[in-house]
């Protein structure tokens, strides 16, 4: 195992104040898709980030649970990739609402099926999040893959025919003003009656990484409430670690433990051009 | 500290005047010895000044909101914390018109509001707060609140019953055999997004073991939904009062509750 690596001891931190959402990256950076955009450059090669293993992700929901987790994320790279999805899903719904973030295209009406029946068990919500780039098939195409916008669009049928109630996620790759009403008149447009849309913004990190020299500094955070950001709050865990967030899964000067939750339950470094974005923008990648 | 053996327990006010006076009038038949309110006095309803004589000549201990913090300093929004720009517009209608219809006196009250309140229920010991014990605006909802959330907060702030509101939906959960006890106490201000005009609050009773009701109450919400539309504030909002059904601010609900309502 790897030793954690030091990062720049100039960076200002944020505080810990609770792991209230549990990141787990299970597919690590293994997708169907080749998006323009990606935050952790993902794709169909050989993963860069390795694939979390079931026992290890058991692990880290069964400690997460002791140390009072609110709610569990599962990505990727393509989260339904992953072999175990379903038992998986199944154990973390046992523990807390559990959110899985997809990028649509290999749903099938079987795993559409089992996802309702684990829902229908739990006490506890379960949330697919679909990635979308634009709400119509040229613009979303472009970014996505060929062939991308339909099948995420069958898949958000197939859901809420099911009462899963999908969550569309977008990145504002335009950053338009109406982005938002625009998603929502796409889902209403096709029959949805509860359409919800969650809009991200753009993270300099992954294949969308900017030469970008900007960093925050203590003087930046001056007034600023830390504990709002997100990495407060969020631990992901990857493969080869535990990271502040799921959006610097995998980079080393991220990695606050190599496997340990509760080793990683500390101040988290902002040193990454991606704080800059969470710092100006208030975006969390959690649900609400 | 004080004690008690059967209190009534109630949330998001929302300018409902005509709704707290039902509940007020019902918890007194209930023979409720002490009244609590979890907090958001304002928001959505019309005339907030007119919530404030009720609470304070029915003696209720209130427990202060994300929404009465803000109000209270005249803040730039209410901390809903909302993305989705629609609920963003109806906050801020919402925001702007309560802060101007708030006097300075009952700001400066608001001001003076606990962020938690602690008393004895019979053996039991509770802790009221708004969102969570650990943040404000924090929304425990049914199904995203964990039993080993509950646990933690339970034991970090050593209590054996915690009250909470902020979501605008009931629930209750009781852990550890019943040792220990989460209510969300649901609201007053408007309907719980279940397609009826009633209301909720909580009714309390150590029996010794805890007793937890859930009480509707009928008011006459034409009258708060009428003034609604004749201060001109979105008529989405008296919709809500009249059909029962959330119109707005709909994005924090989680699927499980989302799926319930009509929206």
């Amino acid at each position: 195992m790897s030793a954690v690596r030091h990062h720049d001891v100039a960076a200002p931190r944020a505080p810990f104040v609770a792991l209230s959402a549990l990141w787990l990256v299970l597919t690590g950076t293994l997708c169907n898709l080749r998006c323009t955009h990606c935050l952790n450059a993902s794709g169909p090669d050989e993963p860069w980030l390795a694939p979390l293993d079931g026992a290890a992700a058991r692990r880290a929901i069964a400690d997460a649970e002791r140390l009072g987790v609110r709610e569990i994320y599962l990505t990727g790279g393509e989260p339904f990739l992953h072999r175990e999805i379903v038992p998986l899903l199944e154990r973390c719904l046992a523990t807390a609402a559990t959110t899985v973030l997809t990028n649509g295209t290999v749903m099938t009406d079987a795993l559409a099926d089992a996802l309702a029946t684990l829902a229908r068990a739990s006490r506890y919500s379960l949330e697919v999040r679909v990635s979308l780039d634009a709400p119509d098939a040229e613009a979303n195409d472009r970014v996505r893959g060929a062939g991308t916008w339909q099948r995420a669009v069958r898949t958000i049928r197939v859901l809420d025919a099911r009462g899963l109630l999908p969550i569309v996620t977008a990145t504002d790759i335009v950053g338009a003003p109406d982005t938002y009403d625009r998603f929502r008149a796409l889902l209403t447009g096709l029959g949805i009656a509860k359409p919800r849309v969650k809009i991200l913004p753009v993270f300099p990190v992954g294949r969308a990484m900017a030469a970008s020299d900007s960093r925050l500094s203590d003087a930046d955070l001056e007034g600023f409430d830390r504990t709002t950001l997100q990495c407060a709050e969020t631990r992901a865990v990857a493969a080869d670690g535990v990271y502040a967030c799921p959006i610097l899964a995998g980079l080393p000067e991220a990695r606050l433990s190599n496997g340990d939750l509760a080793a990683a339950l500390r101040p988290a470094p902002l040193y990454h051009a991606a704080c800059v974005t969470c710092h100006r923008t208030g975006a969390t990648c959690r649900n609400a | 500290m004080s004690e008690h053996r059967r209190i009534a327990v109630l949330g998001g006010v929302y300018a409902n005047a005509e709704a707290l006076a039902a509940v007020l009038a019902d918890a007194r038949r209930h023979d409720a010895e002490a009244v609590f309110c979890l907090g958001d006095l304002g928001g959505f309803g019309p005339h907030p000044d007119r919530v404030f004589p009720l609470l304070r000549d029915h003696h209720v201990r209130v427990v202060r909101g994300n929404y009465d913090e803000a109000v209270a300093v005249g803040a730039a929004d209410c901390n809903c914390g909302y993305t989705d720009p629609r609920d963003n517009h109806y906050a801020r209608v919402s925001y702007t018109y309560t802060v101007a219809h708030t006097s300075a006196a009952n700001r400066a009250w608001l001001a003076t509001l606990p962020g938690q309140r602690r008393i004895r229920l019979g053996a039991h010991r509770v802790l009221m707060c708004h969102g969570s014990p650990r943040r404000i605006n924090e929304f425990l909802w049914e199904s995203t609140t964990p039993d080993g959330l509950l646990r933690r907060l339970l034991t970090d702030h050593e209590t054996d019953v915690l009250l909470c509101t902020h979501t605008g939906i009931k629930w209750r959960r009781v852990l550890d055999g019943g040792a220990a006890h989460a209510v969300n106490v649901g609201v007053v201000g408007r309907p719980e997004n279940d397609g009826t005009p009633r209301v909720w609050y909580a009714l309390l009773t150590a029996e010794p073991d805890l007793d937890v009701q859930f009480v509707p109450v009928a008011y006459d919400h034409e009258v708060t939904a009428r003034a609604i539309e004749i201060e001109g504030l979105p008529p989405e909002f008296a919709e809500t009062l009249r059909t029962g059904w959330w119109t707005t601010c709909l994005e924090n609900l989680p699927s499980r509750e989302r799926a319930r309502g009509r929206f």
